[in-house]
């Protein structure tokens, strides 16, 4: 008797440790195909009276460096003032082409705030893990406060908003060290052949014609950008609707010349494997003559060279072109801001801060930043008078005639894929244009005939 | 004892929370992967039935193919460099003559307790084109040679699969040491009595007793390498292009940069079977009888 009752605690025991050991579900049923409606227009939130009750809401936003940093904080701070009772959790992003949200997204797990690029946008909204802020929007008049530039930044393709944009259309551009070009006796370059030219004197010199950061692979892709804008203002965008194939001549060329560039000894050693941190140091440190990046480099670039540094109108096809295409610019902006999930507890409050920090957050960066290039309308004094280089750009913009896009903004993911892997092969030397050209029209043809 | 052995029920109950838990964590993901991997699936809906047409892409994806041949280097470089280095130094720390032997014990498998992103940095910088180890040692000494070692179609995978050699030697060289250090020292004295060198004492009678230990570690060499990812995903990010590429990583890509986690689990479940396969050809090439003397 004493021998089966011990077997049987045994036995309840050891249940009690499986069961006990074996993750439970937690309810969240990843598999969003649901009735429930995320439409932030039905439902009924547990909203509580957001003036008295302390609302706590998580956050997943870029907190990097001093360009994600400081307008965070300054958002922030805002914040604590106009909503005193929203306190925020920040969870800092990955730079990890959206593994760490999407994953959140699959369990159930979203912050009730997200940074949102259009990537994540086009995965969430089939799969109702973004609100549709359409409503929002309207309630805090939204639309009124953005640049008329800037609204498709605002609105995806199927007409809705899904996310609060701070960034507008922001552009590529490429540095040069001005000293370096006078010493060597170097024109700032406005074709491809005088741009052939400077590669080839820089280099008989020692010095690196440009410093790249190809390790990323968005500025190999904007290389290439930079060439096909040249004959094609729409570039990459155009390939990325499907309306192009790399087989027209303007792509063609544009990779052709890219793989000459290269021979001549355009980039540095290993630039495959050069990091941001690495590239920009040759740069600012006078071992490189240009510098490829978007114009929020213009601040840091300053910081370090002063006057010595400017930015140059991309070389043109041939001479006869620079002035007709030199504001076809490459770069662009898309949908994208702060997003809120459709399961936030506080949803209309997390809207609304949202709203708030995507309007702080460009509000720094025009006021502090020396950066005009934002999403919204901003109604305060600017405190860091903008540099020079700005200041140019800030002249140039109402004269731009065409933007395309950055890679992280193109909308078909297997497109930005594969062009963000073939752009960075064509750097290095051992790719041909010819297989470039092949390779990347298998894959756009690929796309096209699962549509 | 032997009536607790008898006893199935007892051992049932007493293997069943290890069962459960190897159940929950590998073997219910693994049945997962497989079914995810015939859907057109983006990773957060439910996803479109299309049965085995993410394989059939597979095989005509030119990814694939160079991550199969990237992995097989992987593995080859991990198998020779580990296991033939490892086979070296134990043998050379287990000889009582060699000074310094406790030492060099510690020092051989410090690398294993590395993080991997420590590892791959440090590699970063010995491998730079411009300012490397390697190439400013060939400069130093006089040689023209200079390689791209990470941008170089024909290197970039060697490049990547040494470090991961070099980190995990270590680990080979731990196990192997611990054999050689469990065989009878008799065997030894037979063989020095029959005027048998050190070598000729490690060919005929060392490496043949450690038949079983080898098998260990062939497996676990072949597998890693099958498995690599995150090697080249901090040093390379598979690149240059698609340079260096392996199965994982074409998952991690197929997932996270083009939102196809049906075709991921479909490149996984190659991945596994890849795995098992290497594993019983292994086991099958080793199986022999016991060797005694």
């Amino acid at each position: 008797m004493k021998k089966y009752f011990t077997k049987a605690i045994i036995m309840v025991l050891v249940f009690i440790l499986a069961f006990s050991m074996v993750a439970c579900g937690n309810g969240k049923n990843a598999d969003i195909n649901k009735e429930e409606n995320i439409s932030a227009t039905q439902g009924k939130n547990n909203e509580e009276k957001e003036e008295s009750k302390p609302i706590k809401l998580r956050i997943y936003a870029q907190y990097a460096d001093d360009d994600t940093k400081v307008p965070y904080d300054y958002a922030l701070e805002a914040l604590k003032k106009e909503m005193p009772n929203v306190e925020l959790e920040l969870d800092v992003q990955a730079q990890d082409d959206g593994q760490k949200i999407k994953t959140y997204a699959a369990t159930g797990n979203l912050p009730d705030i997200f940074q949102a690029n259009l990537d994540i946008i086009n995965t969430f909204r089939t799969s109702n893990n973004i609100l549709v802020l359409d409503e929002y929007v309207e309630k805090f008049g939204f639309e009124e406060k953005m640049h008329p530039s800037a609204m498709n930044t605002l609105y995806t393709d199927d007409g809705h908003c899904y996310a609060f944009p701070y960034a507008g259309n922001e552009l590529v551009l490429l540095y040069y060290n001005k000293e370096i070009f006078e010493q060597n006796g170097v024109e700032v370059p406005k074709s491809y052949d005088q741009l052939l030219q400077a590669v080839k004197i820089f280099n008989s010199k020692g010095i690196i014609p440009l410093a790249l950061f190809a390790k990323e692979k968005w500025p190999c892709v904007a290389l290439f950008d930079i060439f096909a804008t040249r004959m094609e203002p729409q570039g990459i965008k155009k390939l990325d609707s499907g309306e192009g194939r790399v087989s027209e001549e303007s792509y063609t060329i544009a990779a052709q010349r890219i793989v000459e560039l290269v021979k001549a000894g355009l980039l540095p050693k290993g630039a495959t494997n050069l990091n941001y941190d690495q590239a920009a140091a040759l740069f600012r440190q006078g071992k490189a003559a240009m510098f490829l990046n978007g114009q929020w480099e213009i601040e840091a670039s300053t910081e370090v060279l002063g006057d010595k540094v400017d930015w140059m109108y991309y070389p043109a096809y041939d001479l006869s072109t620079y002035e007709s295409t030199k504001y076809a610019f490459s770069g662009g902006g898309g949908p994208s801001g702060y997003a809120v999930s459709p399961r936030a507890k506080y949803k209309d409050v997390a809207a609304e801060v949202a709203a708030f920090l995507s309007l702080k957050y460009a509000e720094c960066k025009y006021t502090m930043r020396g950066n005009p290039i934002i999403a919204t309308k901003v109604d305060a004094p600017i405190v860091k008078p903008y540099p020079p280089m700005m200041e140019k750009l800030s002249q140039d913009i109402p004269k731009i005639t065409s933007t395309t896009a950055f890679a992280w903004g193109l909308a078909n993911a297997k497109f930005k894929a594969a062009i963000e892997d073939h752009t960075q092969k064509l750097l290095t030397g051992f790719y041909s244009a010819e297989d470039f050209v092949k390779d990347m029209d298998k894959v756009l043809n690929e796309i096209a005939s699962s549509n | 004892m032997y009536k607790y052995l008898r006893n199935k029920v007892a051992i049932l109950i007493f293997t069943l929370p290890a069962l459960i838990v190897f159940s929950v964590i590998v073997f219910y993901p693994i049945i997962q992967t497989f079914y995810k991997s015939m859907f057109d699936w983006n990773g957060l809906g439910k996803g479109t039935f299309i049965f085995l047409d993410n394989y059939k892409r597979l095989l005509k994806d030119s990814i694939f193919h160079i991550s199969i041949r990237n992995g097989l280097i992987f593995a080859a470089v991990l198998a020779v460099l580990q296991i033939g280095i490892g086979t070296f130094l134990a043998f050379a720390v287990s000889d009582i003559a060699l000074k310094g032997r406790n030492f060099l014990r510690i020092t051989y498998f410090i690398p294993v307790v590395l993080s991997i992103t420590v590892v791959c940095q440090l590699w970063l910088s010995i491998y730079n084109e411009e300012f490397g180890l390697i190439n400013k040692l060939m400069e130093q000494l006089g040689f023209l040679y200079r390689q791209n070692w990470l941008s170089s179609e024909k290197s970039a995978i060697y490049a990547v699969a040494v470090v991961n050699a070099w980190q995990y030697m270590g680990y080979h060289f731990a196990l192997i040491l611990a054999a050689v250090k469990s065989l009878p020292e008799q065997y030894f004295e037979a063989a020095r009595i029959d005027g048998a060198g050190k070598i000729k004492a490690h060919i005929s009678i060392t490496i043949p007793l450690l038949y079983e230990t080898y098998k260990f570690c062939l497996i676990l060499a072949v597998t890693g390498g099958l498995n690599a990812f995150a090697n080249m995903y901090i040093m390379t990010n598979g690149g240059p292009g698609d340079v260096t590429y392996t199965l994982t990583f074409l998952m991690y890509r197929s997932a996270f940069r083009v939102n196809e986690f049906g075709y991921g689990c479909a490149a996984a479940a190659v991945l596994v079977i890849e795995c098992l396969l290497a594993t019983i050809i292994i086991n099958k090439s080793f199986r022999r009888k016991q060797i005694t003397y």
